[in-house]
């Protein structure tokens, strides 16, 4: 019997002692394998008498028992001990930025026309686009702005060659010469897009620029339309306690016209009026030269600068930073 | 129009100081520019006479002057650099202790006080002031002398409104009554309720003038004075600093009277010398063919058929409304004045005023329409001021008219509804109040039978000519503050278009994937790379900005390459930009016939007539350069490469193209382009035609565009998915039923010759594999001595399934041997 102590002896020390979950193993095989004393404990079994092979059965169980016991406890121990030691490992520093291309910006013009095109989505307008190198027919005539209108000389507009009458577009309104030659009112359109002309490149100018203009022909649409609407367009994009202020003007496809500007206060009581905007009732003109009734139809029609209002709004001070295409610049926005 | 103050008020009554008056005017369609006070500060200034004056003696430029403001405070000794004045002048003598506006202060501010100090030797007590000095003109070659009868030791103030603000208004084009301050003054007259007046003129004398014919009916009405003894010198100081105020400059006495006169009342006038006119008689006519006229300006210019001229006896003297004629200028020998005020047709002297480039204060006015009734009040005006102040003796007068008067000179009486006025300005404003406001404006209003007012507006006021005119009219002087504001109940459905969402959805894949959206100027010149289906064809502008802005960018690569090129020189380790937006071509041009065969022309805009215009299709463009992150990474894999603009282009052609539909893919074909780099360049194509193109730049590209390589670019143009998109969107797409047995994974790989492009390769075994392949994708590819000199290996991965049953082993057998079978038609071989 005392080869079985001493030996259950032994192994719970050498479990005990196994520093690893492979020593552990080792511990295992030496003590219980195919080739370890009890194994030639277990083989000696046959040769005993009924009686004592009943007793070292029993003692034989017992120490597979204490070992089994032990084994286990320590196993868990060391696979513990193991886990953590691999958590600890495997520990990242997750303040390192990672390696990954950020999302590139949508520019800030695209950003500003969107926004506001959404608001008048909202309203209940539809977007329209049109070409930009443009028909003059569609960029004057139909608009009421004769050849020889002075208005059509301080548009300062630049011709395409080789052709009868084609203009970079100086508006966006063509866009609305050509829903209405082609659609009855009620009509509610809006029309982003560039806009060109004769003007030498400066921190205030561009040759190209981009405009949101508005039309609305329907029945019986007042000058108080014009004014609703542009007063919930000024407050969505500056602000919800901005006024608007309207001063007479002179279009040649709106009358009466105005200029709109919206109110700001600035820092230290610093407040007034900036112009945003030109509008205006569409010109009866307009309407019978593209085949709407204008006894029938009135409306109202706006154009916004998509460039100043970004400016204003983002304190751009430069028109040029739009369109030298500074990643810096880009990425603000 | 500069509106010097006091000269508004000497025409209308008003009751505000100038800001709270340049905010009325502002808001009733006189836009206030700027307000300037020219003059301003002013102090220590007085007239004085030259007693006497010697070079001075260390100088020969400076005169030692003596002079005496007989003021009682005897003589002064003052330095003077000018030579323009002698013993007896009157000048103006700025004391030390004063301060003159004109001159920069010695820290570069606006104005100087003066103090006594020596000036090569000899104390020089302040200044003798010049024009420009005073702010009252912009003369600075001489010193201001004025009229000997000016009173001695007056103060500046006391001769002329020194500091009177300025108002400058933008004049809108259809109110050329205001470009004059009888004009303003009217008008402020309406706008506020109040009182104007024209200035006194004398009566006509009752002698006859000069016969004139009229022989055309852009003339219709043409007013003559005839001037004796006049003696042409300078003009008197409160007429240059209302010239000056203006922004006009005083030539003598004659011209400036014109020119006041045009400035107060609208009216351009011109004075001839009586004595060179010859005949004397004048014919007003259209020039004939091959004329010519020297005018004023010294310019010999040549007249067409349609230009009006004045004629004398035996030639053109005048170009009309434009500018008069040099040999019948007057001078300082003028004795004898014809002038002449008349009414031109606006449309006429435009015209001609466009086509010489010539355009004078005259054509500025009469383009924008003159009052046709004024031209008379302003010669008598002009005669007597020259009488006044030019010992001018009227003998004759005389006026021509145009009978019946032309219908561009009439002032038809408008018809109007004041119910619908109420209606489109959503005000109850009353009939009365309708018509009080238009008779404050000078408009002459009925009652009609019919309920309907009759309204017969000004005869200076050529922009009421309709009904929304007199609305404006109406809801101007009563104040566009006073209209509601109501937001109107749409009974539309708003939002963007299909095409607009897909540009969108395009915009925000090449975004996802790192590009910044750039916008760059879509002008180019003629060294610009190719893009697209390349042609040199272009849409040329007839008057560019500049030679290398001379036409629409053919392609969108030019402009976003110049931009990376800013960001490189910026110091940027790399920069990656997206812009969206047209390219232009001619009508006939290869990538309009490629856009043709992929979809038809209903893509192209036409004019009101169904002509074409220049095609425009919308393109998407990518470029970058250099390093995907910051500075530093070393390997391969951290720059901008082909490979990461051909998978945004192959993702936003999945997106925009209709679910499901493989036809919508786009194929690439490695090709040759000048600019490019030769093994790395593709065409994008659809259906055969190209729509794309993507490659690295050439080294000599890049190196000739100081940049480092590699640079990648590429176009896509969205066109075809735009105008294929239905307008309610593409169908949704439909859900695929989950094969739930398990897939099996099969590995093959191919062997063949480098030329064979991998997209045959993976045809080939998607050929083989048939319908039980769900994936597949490239995993490796090899060269080396194994597979031989010249031809590589690619390994594919392919996910196997069938929705009905598991598969077998015996299933990847045959797939595999399949892929054999195809393989070998392409001229590859299955590695075993």
């Amino acid at each position: 019997m005392n080869d079985l102590d001493a030996l259950q002896r032994d192994a719970l020390a050498a479990i005990e002692a196994a520093e690893h979950l492979d020593d552990l193993d080792e511990v295992r095989v030496r003590f219980t394998g195919k080739r370890s004393e009890l194994s030639a404990i277990q083989k000696g079994m046959g040769e005993l008498d009924p009686e004592e092979r009943k007793a070292r059965g029993q003692a034989l169980n017992a120490f597979r028992q204490a070992f089994q016991a032990a084994f286990d406890a320590r196993h868990e121990q060391l696979q513990g001990a193991a886990l953590r030691e691999r958590l600890e490992s495997e520990r990242l520093d997750l303040t390192l930025p990672p390696r990954q291309v950020p999302p590139g910006r949508p520019h800030l013009l695209t950003q500003v026309e969107q926004e506001m095109l959404d608001v008048f989505i909202g309203m209940g307008f539809r977007v329209a686009e049109g070409p930009e190198a443009e028909s003059g027919s569609y960029n004057f005539d139909l608009l009421n702005i004769e050849p020889d209108h002075p208005a059509r000389q301080e548009m300062d507009t630049i011709y395409v060659d080789g052709f009868d009458d084609v203009v970079l577009r100086t508006h966006t309104s063509p866009v609305q010469s050509r829903v209405m030659t082609t659609t009855q009112p009620p009509i509610a359109v809006v029309c982003p897009g560039r806009t060109y002309r004769a003007d030498a490149v400066d921190a205030t100018h561009s040759p190209v620029f981009s405009q949101i203009e508005g039309l609305y022909v329907a029945e019986d649409v007042t000058m108080a339309h014009l004014r609703g609407t542009l007063l919930a367009f000024a407050r969505a994009m500056f602000g919800a306690d901005r006024k608007i202020r309207l001063r007479p003007s002179f279009f040649p496809f709106t009358e009466p016209s105005a200029e709109v500007d919206v109110s700001f206060d600035g820092p230290g009581g610093n407040h007034g009026w900036l112009e945003i905007l030109g509008a205006g009732m569409v010109d009866p003109n307009v309407l019978t030269f593209c085949g709407i009734d204008p006894d029938r139809y009135s409306g109202f029609a706006f154009g916004i600068g998509i460039e100043r209002v970004a400016m204003l709004r983002h304190q751009v001070r430069d028109i040029r930073e739009l369109f030298e295409a500074d990643a810096r610049f880009l990425a603000r926005f | 129009m500069k509106l010097p103050l006091s000269w508004l008020r000497e025409l209308v009554d008003l009751d505000l100081d100038v800001d709270e008056l340049a905010a009325v005017m502002s808001l009733s369609g006189l836009e206030v520019e700027d307000v300037t006070r020219p003059g301003a500060g002013a102090s220590g200034i007085r007239t004085a006479r030259v007693l006497h004056w010697e070079p001075h003696p260390d100088a020969d430029k400076l005169r030692f002057v003596r002079l005496t403001g007989e003021g009682g405070d005897g003589e002064v000794e003052v330095v003077c650099g000018a030579a323009n004045f002698d013993v007896g002048d009157v000048v103006v003598h700025a004391l030390p202790g004063g301060f003159v506006p004109g001159v920069a202060g010695p820290d570069g501010s606006k104005g100087l006080t003066l103090d006594a100090r020596r000036i090569r030797g000899v104390t020089s007590q302040g200044m003798i002031a010049s024009a420009k000095e005073l702010e009252v003109g912009d003369d600075h070659t001489g010193i201001l002398v004025l009229d000997p009868d000016t009173p001695l030791g007056a103060s500046l103030d006391d001769l002329i409104p020194v500091g009177d603000p300025v108002i400058e208004i933008a004049v809108q084009a259809d109110r050329g009554d205001h470009l004059s301050i009888l004009g303003v003054a009217r008008d402020l007259a309406a706008i506020l309720d109040t009182e104007w007046r024209v200035p006194q003129v004398p009566t006509e004398p009752d002698g006859s003038s000069v016969p004139v014919s009229l022989r055309t009916d852009a003339c219709s009405a043409f007013h003559t004075w005839v001037l004796d003894d006049v003696q042409v010198g300078g003009s008197p100081l409160w007429m240059r600093q209302r010239l000056a105020q203006c922004g006009m400059r005083p030539i003598d006495v004659a011209v400036d009277v014109t020119n006041l006169v045009m400035l107060e009342l609208g009216q351009p006038l011109h004075a001839f010398d009586l004595d060179r006119v010859r005949g004397p008689a004048l014919t007003v006519r259209e020039a004939e063919g091959a004329e010519r006229l020297t005018t004023l300006d010294g310019q010999q210019r040549d007249l067409v058929a349609g230009d009006l001229v004045i004629d004398d006896a035996e030639r053109a003297v005048s170009l009309a409304g434009v500018m008069g004629g040099g040999d019948t200028e007057v001078s300082s020998a003028t004795r004898r004045i014809l002038l002449e005020g008349a009414v031109w047709e606006p449309t006429t002297i435009r015209a001609t005023s466009r086509r010489l480039g010539l355009t004078s204060e005259a054509s500025n006015r009469f383009e924008r329409g003159v009052d046709p009734q004024g031209a008379g009040r302003a010669v008598a005006r002009a005669a007597g001021l020259l009488q006044d102040l030019a010992g001018a003796r009227a003998t004759g007068s005389g006026a021509a008219f145009t009978e019946p008067e032309p219908a561009w000179a009439g002032r038809p009486t408008v018809t109007l509804d004041t119910g619908r006025v109420r209606r489109t300005l959503a005000l109850e404003l009353s009939d009365a109040d309708q018509v009080g406001l238009l008779e404050r404006a000078g408009a002459a209003v009925e009652a009609t039978d019919g309920g309907m007012r009759s309204v017969t507006p000004p005869s200076w006021r050529r922009d009421l000519r309709r009904p929304a005119d007199l609305t404006e009219e109406i809801v101007r002087l009563h104040g566009y503050d006073q209209v509601p504001e109501v937001m109107p109940a749409l009974p539309t459905t708003g939002g963007r278009t299909a095409a607009q969402q897909l540009e969108r959805d395009a915009r925000q894949l090449a975004l996802a994937a790192g590009f910044h959206e750039a916008k760059t100027r879509p002008f180019v010149g003629d060294d610009a790379i190719d893009g697209v289906v390349p042609s040199d064809g272009r849409v040329r502008l007839a008057n560019p900005l500049a030679q290398d802005a001379a036409a629409m960018r053919p392609s969108l690569v030019e402009g976003l390459l110049q931009a990376v090129r800013h960001n490189h020189g910026q110091g940027r380790p790399g920069v990656a930009l997206v812009e969206l937006g047209r390219c232009f071509r001619p009508v006939q041009d290869p990538l309009a016939a490629a856009l043709d065969a992929v979809i038809g022309d209903g893509w192209r805009w036409t004019d009101p007539d169904g002509q074409p215009i220049p095609v425009q299709p919308q393109v998407l463009a990518l470029a970058a350069q250099g390093l995907k992150l910051g500075d530093g990474w070393l390997d391969v894999d951290s720059r901008w490469s082909v490979g990461d603009l051909i998978a945004v282009f192959d993702r936003i052609a999945r997106q925009l193209s209709p679910p499901d539909d493989d036809a919508w893919d786009l194929t690439r074909v490695a090709i040759e382009r000048d600019g490019y780099h030769p093994g790395r360049t593709a065409s994008l194509r659809l259906r055969g035609q190209e729509i794309g193109v993507v490659g690295q730049l050439h080294p000599e590209e890049s190196d000739r565009r100081d940049l480092p390589e590699p640079v990648v670019v590429g176009e896509l143009l969205l066109e075809p998915f735009l105008a294929a998109v239905p307008a309610d969107g593409h169908p949704p797409v439909r859900a695929r039923t989950l094969v739930r047995h398990p897939a099996m994974t099969v590995d093959v790989a191919l062997v063949a010759e480098d030329a064979v492009a991998y997209a045959t390769l993976e045809q080939a075994v998607r050929d083989g594999a048939g319908p039980l392949l769900d994936e597949l994708w490239w995993f490796d590819e090899y060269r080396g001595a194994q597979v031989g000199e010249g031809r590589r290996s690619v390994a594919m991965r392919l996910r196997l399934q069938d929705p009905d049953r598991q598969l077998t082993d015996d299933d990847a057998e045959r797939t595999i041997d399949a892929i054999a079978e195809a393989a070998e038609v392409v001229g590859a071989t299955l590695r075993r």
